[in-house]
């Protein structure tokens, strides 16, 4: 597989200049309440408790541990993702409502770190999902994470981090490889080509050969089309 | 994935559910999964679901040159990683016959009870936190900051210190290191009273914990526990006494324990242990100064480095329990087997799949969290 791949960055400004300033005061609020999802995948996760506590405190930020993946804005991958953890996480990541960010702590996310010859990890996150953020270092210190926290929170509300808007433009590229790893029938309950399109984000590359493949076996879950509020296809009968 | 596949679909109506607990969820420690029975909310069966850290150690140290496996071996277990080191090192030492200069073994004594303290804090803020007592953990991880900062000063590292090598330490200590340790000493001192009275002493802490998670000695001694776990059932049992290893033979100190065996009893002896590291090091402090000499005992170039062959077996009382390493050398470059036994690889299945049977769901963090398992190390 290629090696790290560019987020194209679609400049897109509404007309109307009332829009825009709505757009622009629902940005600078989402960056300032932030929900960090509580899940440790690897060593990184140690220096947390230390940025979320009172020595570095990151709720004076506005950022604040949360249990759900639901109500999440943010999921910090804090270091190595083993094959196992890594199904997790994508599961995790489908699950969370748009818009969502993920940041990747640690040097093991970017290129596999201190365990690139290990058979159980997976080696560069952003080939299975869009990561807004690294944090590079093993591990990085609070100071880096509320550094790195701070920086997303300026994208945000620039509007420069839509790493989630790529993973519909893209989906077909990141599911070609989340099967190439864990075997051609894999499969998430989400249906994302269908959020692709309640979103209208359906891309070019969204639909594809791997998500052919899908289509073999895959069937559109009831609790999606209530969540989505309309009905996504014709009952069948 | 399909609705229609699930297993419990297929099965007869019953009373009892499953519960997948973890691995995202915040009443278990790190990246670790339980699948539970339960009936209403009693635990009828429970199966520990590991491997999400897996990383294959074993398998990586064997392709690694012995020098480079120092900085490998502290990040299997995460939050106390300095006996992980110290235990590897003395392996090699013992395979090459290498004499540890005293200076090193003193100064290696401070850096294990200074991680020993850093871990016991840790633990028992992360015990507060499953029981709603969120302001313990924020003191706890907020004092466990004062000694990474002075971890941070002697060997350049916050959480993993890659500071044994083996023969010897890495670095001499800086100007005036000591009396900053004696300082915060003095400060982790006056905070005790503190804690027992927000935390040990809590009638919130003590009914919950009481009577949790009980085992008796004899299954502490066939299920394979140590450390404080098994002090905590009564049995003064320490490879720091028993089977003493560096100075720790020159040192007075007392080995805490309690008898009734539940969570309450291991969180307890922790709390004791603090106090007896705290005098190990008050006693290394004064000793220090006058023990001269190097640091670090001559070693043969690292790059080309042939490990006489042979077979050792280390052992080392860390905060969680019995930390071990098998190491096999052929007398290669790279070592030809090196097999880790954790402590909690033992707390963590199979003690706590057996506790958790008959408590009630909300008691499982509070197991677990006093059984102090660390599933990095369980996992490898
Ligand atoms: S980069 Fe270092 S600290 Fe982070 S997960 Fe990898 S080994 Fe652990």
């Amino acid at each position: 597989m290629s090696s790290i791949k560019q987020i194209p960055v679609i400049e897109e400004k509404r007309t109307n200049p009332l829009a825009r300033v709505f757009d622009e005061l629902v940005r600078f609020c989402r960056s300032r309440s932030l929900f960090l999802l509580h899940y440790c995948t690897g060593c990184g996760a140690i220096e947390l408790p230390p940025a979320m506590t009172s020595r570095f405190d990151m709720e004076r930020l506005g950022i604040q541990p949360m249990v759900s993946p639901r109500q999440a804005d943010i999921l910090l991958i804090t270091g190595y993702v083993s094959i196992k953890t890594l199904k997790r996480v994508i599961l995790t990541y489908e699950q969370m409502g748009s818009p969502k960010y993920v940041i990747g702590i640690c040097s093991c996310t970017v290129n596999g770190g201190m365990y690139w010859q290990s058979y159980a990890t997976a080696k560069k996150l952003d080939e299975y999902m869009p990561v807004d953020l690294y944090i590079a270092g093993c591990m990085p210190r609070p100071e880096a994470v509320i550094e790195g926290l701070q920086q997303l929170m300026q994208r945000i509300k620039t509007g420069e981090a839509k790493g989630w808007e790529d993973y519909y433009r893209n989906y077909d590229y990141y599911l070609g490889n989340q099967q190439k790893l864990f075997g051609n029938d894999w499969q998430t309950p989400t249906d994302v080509i269908t959020e692709a399109k309640h979103y209208d984000l359906l891309g070019e590359g969204t639909l594809g050969e791997h998500t052919a493949l899908l289509e073999q076996h895959q069937q559109p879950l009831e609790a999606l089309e209530m969540r989505l509020g309309h009905q996504v296809k014709e009952p069948a009968e | 994935m399909r609705p229609e596949n699930y297993e419990a679909q297929r099965q007869p109506p019953s009373n009892e559910f499953e519960l997948n607990f973890g691995p995202n969820h915040p009443g278990i420690e790190g990246n670790y999964a339980l699948k539970l029975k339960l009936h209403g909310d009693q635990v009828v069966e429970a199966k520990a679901d590991g491997g999400y850290l897996h990383r294959g150690f074993e398998k990586l140290m064997e392709q690694r040159l012995w020098i480079q496996n120092i900085a490998l071996v502290p990040r299997i277990c995460v939050p106390d990683p300095s006996p992980m080191e110290l235990c590897y090192s003395m392996a090699v030492e013992q395979l090459c016959g290498l004499e540890v200069p005293e200076r090193a073994q003193w100064i290696r004594v401070m850096q294990l009870e200074l991680s020993r303290i850093a871990a016991h804090l840790f633990t028992f803020g992360g015990h507060a936190a499953t029981t709603g007592m969120y302001s313990t953990m924020y003191w706890g991880v907020a004092d466990r900051d004062l000694l990474l900062d002075l971890f941070e000063e002697f060997t350049g590292g916050r959480v993993y210190s890659i500071y044994n090598i083996p023969g010897g330490v890495r670095r001499e200590l800086p100007d005036g290191f000591l009396q900053r340790v004696s300082e915060t000493l003095d400060y982790l001192e006056s905070r005790l009273p503190d804690y027992d009275n927000l935390f040990f002493k809590n009638q919130v802490f003590v009914r919950r914990a009481k009577g949790v998670g009980v085992m008796s000695q004899e299954q502490a001694l066939a299920w394979g526990v140590t450390g404080p776990n098994l002090r905590a059932t009564g049995l003064a049992f320490d490879v720091r006494r028993d089977d003493p290893y560096l100075v720790y033979d020159q040192l007075e100190f007392e080995i805490p324990t309690e008898e009734s065996g539940d969570a309450w009893a291991r969180t307890l002896v922790r709390r004791l242990e603090l106090v007896q590291s705290i005098r190990i090091l008050r006693q290394v402090v004064e000793a220090l100064p006058d023990i001269r000499g190097p640091i670090r005992a001559p070693i043969p170039n690292p790059l080309a480095w042939n490990v006489p062959a042979g077979e050792v077996y280390t052992r080392v009382e860390s905060s969680k329990g019995e930390t071990c390493y098998f190491v096999v050398s052929n007398g290669g470059p790279k070592p030809y087997r090196v097999h880790v036994r954790g402590p909690s690889s033992m707390h963590a299945v199979q003690v706590l799949e057996k506790m958790s049977v008959g408590s009630r769901i909300e008691d499982i963090a509070q197991t677990m969290f006093s059984l102090d398992a660390c599933p990095p190390e369980v996992d490898r």
